[in-house]
Protein backbone atom coordinates (compact mmCIF):
# COMPACT_ATOMS: atom_id res chain seq x y z
CA UNK A 1 0.00 0.00 0.00
CA UNK A 2 1.32 3.41 -0.93
CA UNK A 3 1.92 6.11 1.59
CA UNK A 4 -1.20 8.27 1.96
CA UNK A 5 0.20 11.39 0.36
CA UNK A 6 -3.21 13.03 0.41
CA UNK A 7 -3.04 13.27 4.21
CA UNK A 8 -3.95 16.83 5.16
CA UNK A 9 -4.78 17.96 1.65
CA UNK A 10 -7.90 20.10 1.60
CA UNK A 11 -7.99 22.28 -1.48
CA UNK A 12 -11.55 23.41 -0.77
CA UNK A 13 -10.54 24.88 2.56
CA UNK A 14 -7.56 26.68 1.02
CA UNK A 15 -9.78 28.13 -1.70
CA UNK A 16 -12.46 29.26 0.71
CA UNK A 17 -9.91 30.90 2.94
CA UNK A 18 -8.24 32.67 0.01
CA UNK A 19 -11.63 33.85 -1.28
CA UNK A 20 -12.61 35.18 2.15
CA UNK A 21 -9.33 37.07 2.45
CA UNK A 22 -9.78 38.46 -1.04
CA UNK A 23 -13.31 39.69 -0.31
CA UNK A 24 -12.18 41.16 2.99
CA UNK A 25 -9.41 43.02 1.18
CA UNK A 26 -11.88 44.28 -1.39
CA UNK A 27 -14.26 45.61 1.24
CA UNK A 28 -11.40 47.31 3.02
CA UNK A 29 -10.16 49.00 -0.14
CA UNK A 30 -13.60 50.59 -0.44
CA UNK A 31 -13.32 51.82 3.14
CA UNK A 32 -9.81 53.21 2.60
CA UNK A 33 -10.98 55.14 -0.45
CA UNK A 34 -13.89 56.56 1.55
CA UNK A 35 -11.55 57.41 4.42
CA UNK A 36 -9.14 59.29 2.19
CA UNK A 37 -11.98 61.07 0.44
CA UNK A 38 -13.42 62.25 3.74
CA UNK A 39 -10.23 64.10 4.67
CA UNK A 40 -8.66 64.70 8.04
CA UNK A 41 -11.27 63.33 10.42
CA UNK A 42 -11.30 59.91 8.77
CA UNK A 43 -7.53 59.66 8.82
CA UNK A 44 -7.49 60.60 12.52
CA UNK A 45 -9.87 57.77 13.33
CA UNK A 46 -7.67 55.38 11.33
CA UNK A 47 -4.61 56.45 13.30
CA UNK A 48 -6.37 56.00 16.64
CA UNK A 49 -7.64 52.57 15.62
CA UNK A 50 -4.15 51.67 14.40
CA UNK A 51 -2.69 52.60 17.77
CA UNK A 52 -5.26 50.49 19.56
CA UNK A 53 -4.57 47.53 17.28
CA UNK A 54 -0.84 47.79 17.98
CA UNK A 55 -1.52 48.00 21.69
CA UNK A 56 -3.77 44.97 21.40
CA UNK A 57 -1.07 43.02 19.56
CA UNK A 58 1.71 43.87 21.95
CA UNK A 59 0.03 44.37 25.29
CA UNK A 60 -3.08 42.29 25.51
CA UNK A 61 -1.55 38.89 26.32
CA UNK A 62 -1.03 39.55 29.99
CA UNK A 63 -4.41 41.23 30.32
CA UNK A 64 -6.14 38.35 28.62
CA UNK A 65 -4.37 35.80 30.77
CA UNK A 66 -5.34 37.70 33.88
CA UNK A 67 -8.92 38.03 32.70
CA UNK A 68 -9.02 34.24 32.37
CA UNK A 69 -7.51 33.74 35.81
CA UNK A 70 -4.59 31.96 34.19
CA UNK A 71 -0.99 32.02 35.31
CA UNK A 72 2.22 30.80 33.78
CA UNK A 73 3.45 27.50 35.17
CA UNK A 74 7.00 26.17 35.41
CA UNK A 75 7.95 22.65 34.27
CA UNK A 76 8.14 21.61 37.93
CA UNK A 77 4.55 22.75 38.55
CA UNK A 78 3.02 21.06 35.51
CA UNK A 79 5.53 18.42 34.38
CA UNK A 80 3.20 16.42 32.15
CA UNK A 81 1.76 19.42 30.32
CA UNK A 82 5.25 20.80 29.74
CA UNK A 83 6.63 17.46 28.55
CA UNK A 84 3.69 17.07 26.18
CA UNK A 85 4.19 20.55 24.72
CA UNK A 86 7.95 19.98 24.44
CA UNK A 87 7.35 16.98 22.23
CA UNK A 88 4.71 18.69 20.14
CA UNK A 89 7.06 21.63 19.61
CA UNK A 90 9.76 19.31 18.29
CA UNK A 91 7.22 17.75 15.92
CA UNK A 92 5.83 21.10 14.79
CA UNK A 93 9.31 22.68 14.66
CA UNK A 94 8.25 25.55 16.92
CA UNK A 95 10.13 27.30 19.71
CA UNK A 96 8.66 26.56 23.10
CA UNK A 97 5.78 28.89 24.02
CA UNK A 98 4.96 29.96 27.55
CA UNK A 99 2.66 27.49 29.24
CA UNK A 100 -0.18 28.70 31.44
CA UNK A 101 -2.91 27.02 33.43
CA UNK A 102 -6.28 28.52 34.34
CA UNK A 103 -7.83 27.18 37.48
CA UNK A 104 -11.39 26.60 36.36
CA UNK A 105 -13.54 23.55 35.93
CA UNK A 106 -14.64 24.59 32.46
CA UNK A 107 -12.76 22.34 30.00
CA UNK A 108 -11.04 24.64 27.53
CA UNK A 109 -7.72 25.70 26.07
CA UNK A 110 -6.52 28.72 24.12
CA UNK A 111 -3.46 30.29 22.55
CA UNK A 112 -2.27 33.89 22.69
CA UNK A 113 0.54 35.91 21.19
CA UNK A 114 1.37 37.63 17.94
CA UNK A 115 4.24 35.39 16.88
CA UNK A 116 5.60 31.94 17.73
CA UNK A 117 8.35 33.55 19.81
CA UNK A 118 5.84 35.48 21.94
CA UNK A 119 3.19 32.83 22.29
CA UNK A 120 1.40 31.48 25.31
CA UNK A 121 -0.73 28.36 25.35
CA UNK A 122 -3.15 27.86 28.17
CA UNK A 123 -5.16 24.89 29.37
CA UNK A 124 -7.74 24.88 32.14
CA UNK A 125 -7.50 22.47 35.03
CA UNK A 126 -10.91 21.22 33.89
CA UNK A 127 -9.66 20.08 30.49
CA UNK A 128 -6.63 18.38 32.00
CA UNK A 129 -8.89 16.35 34.28
CA UNK A 130 -11.45 15.59 31.62
CA UNK A 131 -9.30 14.36 28.73
CA UNK A 132 -7.01 11.38 28.28
CA UNK A 133 -3.36 12.19 27.47
CA UNK A 134 -3.83 11.47 23.75
CA UNK A 135 -6.92 13.69 23.59
CA UNK A 136 -5.22 16.50 25.50
CA UNK A 137 -2.27 16.18 23.12
CA UNK A 138 -4.65 16.74 20.20
CA UNK A 139 -6.08 19.85 21.85
CA UNK A 140 -2.66 21.30 22.65
CA UNK A 141 -1.53 20.54 19.07
CA UNK A 142 -4.60 22.47 17.87
CA UNK A 143 -3.51 25.46 19.99
CA UNK A 144 0.09 25.18 18.81
CA UNK A 145 -1.17 25.21 15.21
CA UNK A 146 -2.94 28.49 15.99
CA UNK A 147 0.49 29.73 17.11
CA UNK A 148 2.27 28.35 14.03
CA UNK A 149 -0.36 29.84 11.72
CA UNK A 150 -0.06 33.19 13.54
CA UNK A 151 -3.80 33.31 13.93
CA UNK A 152 -3.77 36.11 16.50
CA UNK A 153 -1.81 38.32 14.10
CA UNK A 154 -3.90 37.39 11.07
CA UNK A 155 -7.19 37.93 12.86
CA UNK A 156 -6.05 41.21 14.44
CA UNK A 157 -4.93 42.53 11.08
CA UNK A 158 -8.06 41.23 9.40
CA UNK A 159 -10.10 43.00 12.06
CA UNK A 160 -8.13 46.24 11.77
CA UNK A 161 -10.29 47.99 9.18
CA UNK A 162 -13.44 46.47 10.60
CA UNK A 163 -12.47 48.18 13.86
CA UNK A 164 -12.05 51.50 12.07
CA UNK A 165 -15.43 51.07 10.45
CA UNK A 166 -16.94 50.27 13.84
CA UNK A 167 -15.48 53.44 15.34
CA UNK A 168 -16.83 55.55 12.53
CA UNK A 169 -20.25 53.99 12.91
CA UNK A 170 -20.20 54.60 16.65
CA UNK A 171 -18.82 58.12 16.58
CA UNK A 172 -19.98 59.08 13.13
CA UNK A 173 -22.59 61.43 14.51
CA UNK A 174 -19.85 63.39 16.23
CA UNK A 175 -18.11 64.09 12.94
CA UNK A 176 -21.29 64.71 11.10
CA UNK A 177 -22.77 66.70 13.96
CA UNK A 178 -19.70 68.93 14.33
CA UNK A 179 -21.04 71.24 11.70
CA UNK A 180 -24.64 72.15 12.26
CA UNK A 181 -26.02 70.77 9.01
CA UNK A 182 -24.97 67.71 7.05
CA UNK A 183 -25.00 69.46 3.68
CA UNK A 184 -21.68 71.10 4.58
CA UNK A 185 -19.97 67.79 4.73
CA UNK A 186 -21.41 65.26 2.33
CA UNK A 187 -18.24 63.14 2.35
CA UNK A 188 -18.66 62.49 6.09
CA UNK A 189 -22.14 61.16 5.40
CA UNK A 190 -20.80 58.95 2.62
CA UNK A 191 -18.06 57.71 4.90
CA UNK A 192 -20.64 56.95 7.57
CA UNK A 193 -22.76 54.91 5.19
CA UNK A 194 -19.76 53.10 3.69
CA UNK A 195 -18.59 52.27 7.19
CA UNK A 196 -21.91 50.68 8.09
CA UNK A 197 -21.70 48.57 4.95
CA UNK A 198 -18.08 47.62 5.56
CA UNK A 199 -18.79 46.82 9.18
CA UNK A 200 -21.66 44.47 8.38
CA UNK A 201 -19.97 42.69 5.47
CA UNK A 202 -16.60 42.37 7.18
CA UNK A 203 -18.31 41.00 10.28
CA UNK A 204 -19.59 38.01 8.36
CA UNK A 205 -16.32 37.59 6.47
CA UNK A 206 -14.37 37.67 9.72
CA UNK A 207 -16.58 35.05 11.27
CA UNK A 208 -16.14 32.86 8.19
CA UNK A 209 -12.37 33.37 8.27
CA UNK A 210 -12.30 32.45 11.94
CA UNK A 211 -14.19 29.23 11.23
CA UNK A 212 -11.82 28.32 8.40
CA UNK A 213 -8.86 28.89 10.66
CA UNK A 214 -10.40 26.56 13.21
CA UNK A 215 -10.61 23.89 10.53
CA UNK A 216 -7.00 24.63 9.61
CA UNK A 217 -5.96 24.32 13.26
CA UNK A 218 -7.79 20.98 13.58
CA UNK A 219 -6.04 19.79 10.45
CA UNK A 220 -2.68 21.03 11.72
CA UNK A 221 -3.22 19.22 15.02
CA UNK A 222 -4.02 16.00 13.17
CA UNK A 223 -0.85 16.40 11.09
CA UNK A 224 1.35 17.03 14.12
CA UNK A 225 0.02 14.21 16.26
CA UNK A 226 -0.91 11.79 13.49
CA UNK A 227 -4.06 11.03 15.47
CA UNK A 228 -7.09 12.81 14.01
CA UNK A 229 -9.49 10.59 15.92
CA UNK A 230 -7.98 11.52 19.28
CA UNK A 231 -8.84 15.18 18.64
CA UNK A 232 -12.32 14.22 17.43
CA UNK A 233 -12.86 12.27 20.62
CA UNK A 234 -11.59 15.21 22.66
CA UNK A 235 -14.06 17.53 20.91
CA UNK A 236 -17.04 15.32 21.68
CA UNK A 237 -15.95 14.98 25.25
CA UNK A 238 -15.38 18.71 25.71
CA UNK A 239 -18.72 19.60 24.15
CA UNK A 240 -20.64 17.24 26.39
CA UNK A 241 -18.63 18.49 29.36
CA UNK A 242 -19.42 22.08 28.38
CA UNK A 243 -23.13 21.47 28.44
CA UNK A 244 -23.06 20.04 31.91
CA UNK A 245 -21.30 23.05 33.34
CA UNK A 246 -23.06 26.40 33.63
CA UNK A 247 -21.60 29.06 31.36
CA UNK A 248 -22.96 32.27 32.82
CA UNK A 249 -20.06 33.18 35.08
CA UNK A 250 -17.42 32.65 32.45
CA UNK A 251 -18.33 34.97 29.65
CA UNK A 252 -14.97 35.84 28.26
CA UNK A 253 -14.11 38.72 25.98
CA UNK A 254 -15.16 38.22 22.43
CA UNK A 255 -11.70 38.47 20.87
CA UNK A 256 -10.55 35.70 23.14
CA UNK A 257 -13.35 33.44 22.06
CA UNK A 258 -11.84 33.07 18.62
CA UNK A 259 -8.89 31.14 19.96
CA UNK A 260 -10.60 28.78 22.28
CA UNK A 261 -10.55 25.14 21.37
CA UNK A 262 -14.25 25.34 21.95
CA UNK A 263 -16.18 28.60 22.24
CA UNK A 264 -17.90 29.41 25.51
CA UNK A 265 -21.65 29.35 25.05
CA UNK A 266 -21.43 26.96 22.13
CA UNK A 267 -24.32 24.96 23.46
CA UNK A 268 -26.72 27.70 22.50
CA UNK A 269 -28.27 27.74 19.08
CA UNK A 270 -26.29 30.35 17.20
CA UNK A 271 -26.81 30.75 13.50
CA UNK A 272 -23.89 29.33 11.55
CA UNK A 273 -23.03 32.70 10.08
CA UNK A 274 -22.62 34.32 13.46
CA UNK A 275 -20.27 31.88 15.10
CA UNK A 276 -16.50 32.02 15.36
CA UNK A 277 -16.23 28.23 15.50
CA UNK A 278 -17.61 25.69 13.02
CA UNK A 279 -20.25 23.36 14.41
CA UNK A 280 -18.94 20.31 16.19
CA UNK A 281 -20.34 17.83 13.70
CA UNK A 282 -18.52 19.53 10.84
CA UNK A 283 -15.24 19.57 12.72
CA UNK A 284 -15.59 15.91 13.58
CA UNK A 285 -16.51 15.07 9.99
CA UNK A 286 -13.39 16.93 8.80
CA UNK A 287 -11.25 15.01 11.27
CA UNK A 288 -12.84 11.77 10.11
CA UNK A 289 -11.86 12.67 6.55
CA UNK A 290 -8.29 13.19 7.75
CA UNK A 291 -8.31 9.82 9.48
CA UNK A 292 -9.48 8.19 6.24
CA UNK A 293 -6.71 9.96 4.30
CA UNK A 294 -4.22 8.78 6.89
CA UNK A 295 -5.46 5.20 6.72
CA UNK A 296 -5.36 5.34 2.93
CA UNK A 297 -9.07 4.59 2.62
CA UNK A 298 -10.52 6.16 -0.51
CA UNK A 299 -12.98 8.93 0.27
CA UNK B 1 7.14 29.66 6.47
CA UNK B 2 5.95 31.81 3.61
CA UNK B 3 3.26 34.46 3.63
CA UNK B 4 0.91 32.12 1.79
CA UNK B 5 1.27 29.54 4.54
CA UNK B 6 0.48 32.21 7.14
CA UNK B 7 -2.60 33.40 5.27
CA UNK B 8 -4.08 30.02 4.49
CA UNK B 9 -2.79 27.94 7.38
CA UNK B 10 0.19 25.65 7.37
CA UNK B 11 -0.48 22.32 5.73
CA UNK B 12 2.68 20.31 6.19
CA UNK B 13 4.60 18.95 9.11
CA UNK B 14 8.29 19.61 8.66
CA UNK B 15 10.27 16.74 7.18
CA UNK B 16 13.68 15.80 8.58
CA UNK B 17 16.53 18.12 7.67
CA UNK B 18 19.54 16.77 5.84
CA UNK B 19 20.92 14.17 8.16
CA UNK B 20 23.90 15.10 10.28
CA UNK B 21 23.34 12.14 12.56
CA UNK B 22 26.72 10.62 11.79
CA UNK B 23 28.59 13.58 13.25
CA UNK B 24 28.07 11.80 16.57
CA UNK B 25 30.21 8.85 15.49
CA UNK B 26 33.37 10.96 15.56
CA UNK B 27 32.25 13.36 18.29
CA UNK B 28 31.82 10.42 20.65
CA UNK B 29 35.59 9.86 20.53
CA UNK B 30 36.21 13.45 21.63
CA UNK B 31 33.56 13.12 24.32
CA UNK B 32 35.30 10.09 25.74
CA UNK B 33 38.91 11.20 25.29
CA UNK B 34 38.85 14.81 26.44
CA UNK B 35 35.57 15.19 28.33
CA UNK B 36 35.56 11.85 30.16
CA UNK B 37 32.08 11.04 28.97
CA UNK B 38 31.70 7.36 28.25
CA UNK B 39 28.93 5.96 26.13
CA UNK B 40 26.43 4.01 28.19
CA UNK B 41 26.44 1.60 25.22
CA UNK B 42 22.87 2.53 24.53
CA UNK B 43 21.05 4.80 22.13
CA UNK B 44 17.41 5.26 21.28
CA UNK B 45 15.22 6.69 18.58
CA UNK B 46 11.79 8.08 19.43
CA UNK B 47 8.87 8.33 17.04
CA UNK B 48 5.08 8.54 16.96
CA UNK B 49 3.63 5.17 15.98
CA UNK B 50 0.67 5.79 13.70
CA UNK B 51 -2.30 3.49 14.05
CA UNK B 52 -2.38 2.54 10.37
CA UNK B 53 -1.77 -0.80 8.70
CA UNK B 54 0.78 0.76 6.37
CA UNK B 55 2.81 2.23 9.19
CA UNK B 56 2.70 -0.97 11.27
CA UNK B 57 4.06 -3.01 8.39
CA UNK B 58 6.91 -0.54 7.80
CA UNK B 59 7.81 -0.66 11.49
CA UNK B 60 7.71 -4.45 11.70
CA UNK B 61 9.81 -4.77 8.53
CA UNK B 62 12.28 -2.30 9.98
CA UNK B 63 12.48 -4.22 13.25
CA UNK B 64 13.13 -7.41 11.38
CA UNK B 65 16.00 -5.83 9.46
CA UNK B 66 17.36 -4.37 12.67
CA UNK B 67 17.27 -7.70 14.50
CA UNK B 68 18.76 -9.44 11.47
CA UNK B 69 21.76 -7.14 11.25
CA UNK B 70 21.89 -7.04 15.04
CA UNK B 71 22.78 -10.74 15.05
CA UNK B 72 25.91 -9.95 13.04
CA UNK B 73 26.96 -6.79 14.86
CA UNK B 74 25.76 -7.80 18.32
CA UNK B 75 23.27 -4.96 18.57
CA UNK B 76 20.44 -5.55 21.00
CA UNK B 77 17.00 -4.14 20.14
CA UNK B 78 14.29 -3.29 22.63
CA UNK B 79 10.95 -1.61 22.07
CA UNK B 80 8.97 0.38 24.62
CA UNK B 81 6.03 2.77 24.41
CA UNK B 82 6.06 5.69 26.83
CA UNK B 83 3.23 7.43 28.68
CA UNK B 84 2.94 10.05 25.92
CA UNK B 85 2.28 7.43 23.26
CA UNK B 86 5.72 7.66 21.65
CA UNK B 87 7.67 4.56 20.73
CA UNK B 88 11.26 4.11 21.81
CA UNK B 89 13.53 1.74 19.90
CA UNK B 90 16.39 1.20 22.32
CA UNK B 91 19.59 -0.19 20.83
CA UNK B 92 22.49 -1.52 22.86
CA UNK B 93 25.93 -2.27 21.51
CA UNK B 94 29.50 -2.09 22.77
CA UNK B 95 30.62 -0.52 19.50
CA UNK B 96 29.45 3.08 19.44
CA UNK B 97 29.48 3.23 15.67
CA UNK B 98 27.06 0.32 15.42
CA UNK B 99 24.64 2.32 17.57
CA UNK B 100 24.74 5.25 15.15
CA UNK B 101 24.31 2.91 12.20
CA UNK B 102 21.39 1.16 13.91
CA UNK B 103 19.64 4.47 14.64
CA UNK B 104 20.13 5.42 11.03
CA UNK B 105 18.55 2.14 9.89
CA UNK B 106 15.39 3.00 11.84
CA UNK B 107 15.14 6.61 10.68
CA UNK B 108 15.97 5.69 7.10
CA UNK B 109 13.28 2.99 7.05
CA UNK B 110 10.68 5.48 8.33
CA UNK B 111 11.79 8.12 5.85
CA UNK B 112 11.78 5.69 2.92
CA UNK B 113 8.28 4.65 3.94
CA UNK B 114 7.27 8.32 3.71
CA UNK B 115 6.89 8.80 7.45
CA UNK B 116 10.01 10.84 8.18
CA UNK B 117 7.97 13.57 9.84
CA UNK B 118 6.88 11.12 12.56
CA UNK B 119 10.40 10.89 14.02
CA UNK B 120 10.79 12.92 17.20
CA UNK B 121 14.47 12.54 17.98
CA UNK B 122 17.39 10.23 18.64
CA UNK B 123 19.08 10.04 22.02
CA UNK B 124 22.67 9.02 22.76
CA UNK B 125 23.39 8.30 26.40
CA UNK B 126 26.71 8.97 28.11
CA UNK B 127 27.91 8.68 31.69
CA UNK B 128 30.35 10.99 33.43
CA UNK B 129 33.01 9.61 35.85
CA UNK B 130 30.48 9.95 38.71
CA UNK B 131 28.10 7.81 36.66
CA UNK B 132 25.59 10.64 36.14
CA UNK B 133 23.76 10.54 32.84
CA UNK B 134 24.53 13.03 30.09
CA UNK B 135 22.43 12.88 26.95
CA UNK B 136 22.93 14.20 23.47
CA UNK B 137 19.63 14.56 21.66
CA UNK B 138 19.45 14.71 17.87
CA UNK B 139 16.54 16.75 16.48
CA UNK B 140 15.78 15.28 13.05
CA UNK B 141 13.68 18.21 11.85
CA UNK B 142 16.52 20.62 12.36
CA UNK B 143 19.48 18.30 11.89
CA UNK B 144 21.04 19.51 15.13
CA UNK B 145 22.23 18.06 18.40
CA UNK B 146 21.83 19.49 21.88
CA UNK B 147 22.97 18.31 25.30
CA UNK B 148 20.52 17.36 28.03
CA UNK B 149 21.76 16.81 31.59
CA UNK B 150 19.12 15.94 34.20
CA UNK B 151 20.19 17.36 37.54
CA UNK B 152 18.45 14.84 39.78
CA UNK B 153 15.24 15.76 41.56
CA UNK B 154 12.10 16.31 39.58
CA UNK B 155 12.27 18.09 36.24
CA UNK B 156 15.51 19.90 36.89
CA UNK B 157 18.31 20.16 34.39
CA UNK B 158 21.87 21.28 34.76
CA UNK B 159 21.83 24.14 32.25
CA UNK B 160 25.31 25.31 33.21
CA UNK B 161 26.77 21.92 32.36
CA UNK B 162 24.81 21.80 29.11
CA UNK B 163 26.16 25.18 28.04
CA UNK B 164 29.67 24.13 28.98
CA UNK B 165 29.28 20.97 26.92
CA UNK B 166 28.19 23.06 23.96
CA UNK B 167 31.37 25.15 24.30
CA UNK B 168 33.57 22.11 24.81
CA UNK B 169 32.34 20.13 21.85
CA UNK B 170 32.87 23.15 19.59
CA UNK B 171 32.34 22.44 15.94
CA UNK B 172 32.52 18.69 16.13
CA UNK B 173 28.75 18.49 16.43
CA UNK B 174 26.16 20.68 14.76
CA UNK B 175 24.75 22.10 18.02
CA UNK B 176 21.30 23.70 18.02
CA UNK B 177 21.87 27.47 18.13
CA UNK B 178 18.49 28.46 19.58
CA UNK B 179 18.51 27.63 23.27
CA UNK B 180 14.71 27.68 23.45
CA UNK B 181 14.78 24.58 21.28
CA UNK B 182 16.82 22.55 23.72
CA UNK B 183 13.70 20.61 24.65
CA UNK B 184 14.09 18.38 27.69
CA UNK B 185 13.07 14.74 27.49
CA UNK B 186 12.22 13.41 30.91
CA UNK B 187 12.26 9.78 31.85
CA UNK B 188 14.74 8.66 29.19
CA UNK B 189 14.92 4.86 29.62
CA UNK B 190 18.62 4.54 28.72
Amino acid sequence: MARPTSFGRDTGLQLRMALTLFLLGLVYVILIVALLASGASGVTVALIAGGLAVFQLFGSDKLALRAMGAREVTPAEAPELHAMIDRLCVQADLPKPKVAVADTRMPNAFALGRSPKNATVCATTGIMELLSPAELEGVMAHELTHVANRDVLVMTLAAFFATIAAYIVQFGFLFGGGSSDDDDNPSAMVLFLVSIGVYVVSFFLMQALSRYREFAADRGAALITGRPSALASALTRISSGMDRIPQSDLRAQKELAAFYIFPPGAGKAIGGLFSTHPPMEKRIAALERLERQLQGVPA
Amino acid sequence: MGIFDVLTGKRKVKQPAESRLFAMATAAITLEMSLELKSSRKAAIVFQPLATADFSSIVSDMEEVLRGTGEDTGTGVERTDDAFGYRWMVLSDDEFEDLVVGINVVSQALQDGGYGERILCAVFAFRDPQDNPVYWIYNYKRGTYYPFVPAGGDQRRDSERELRLKAQIGHELPVEAELERWFPLWGIPI
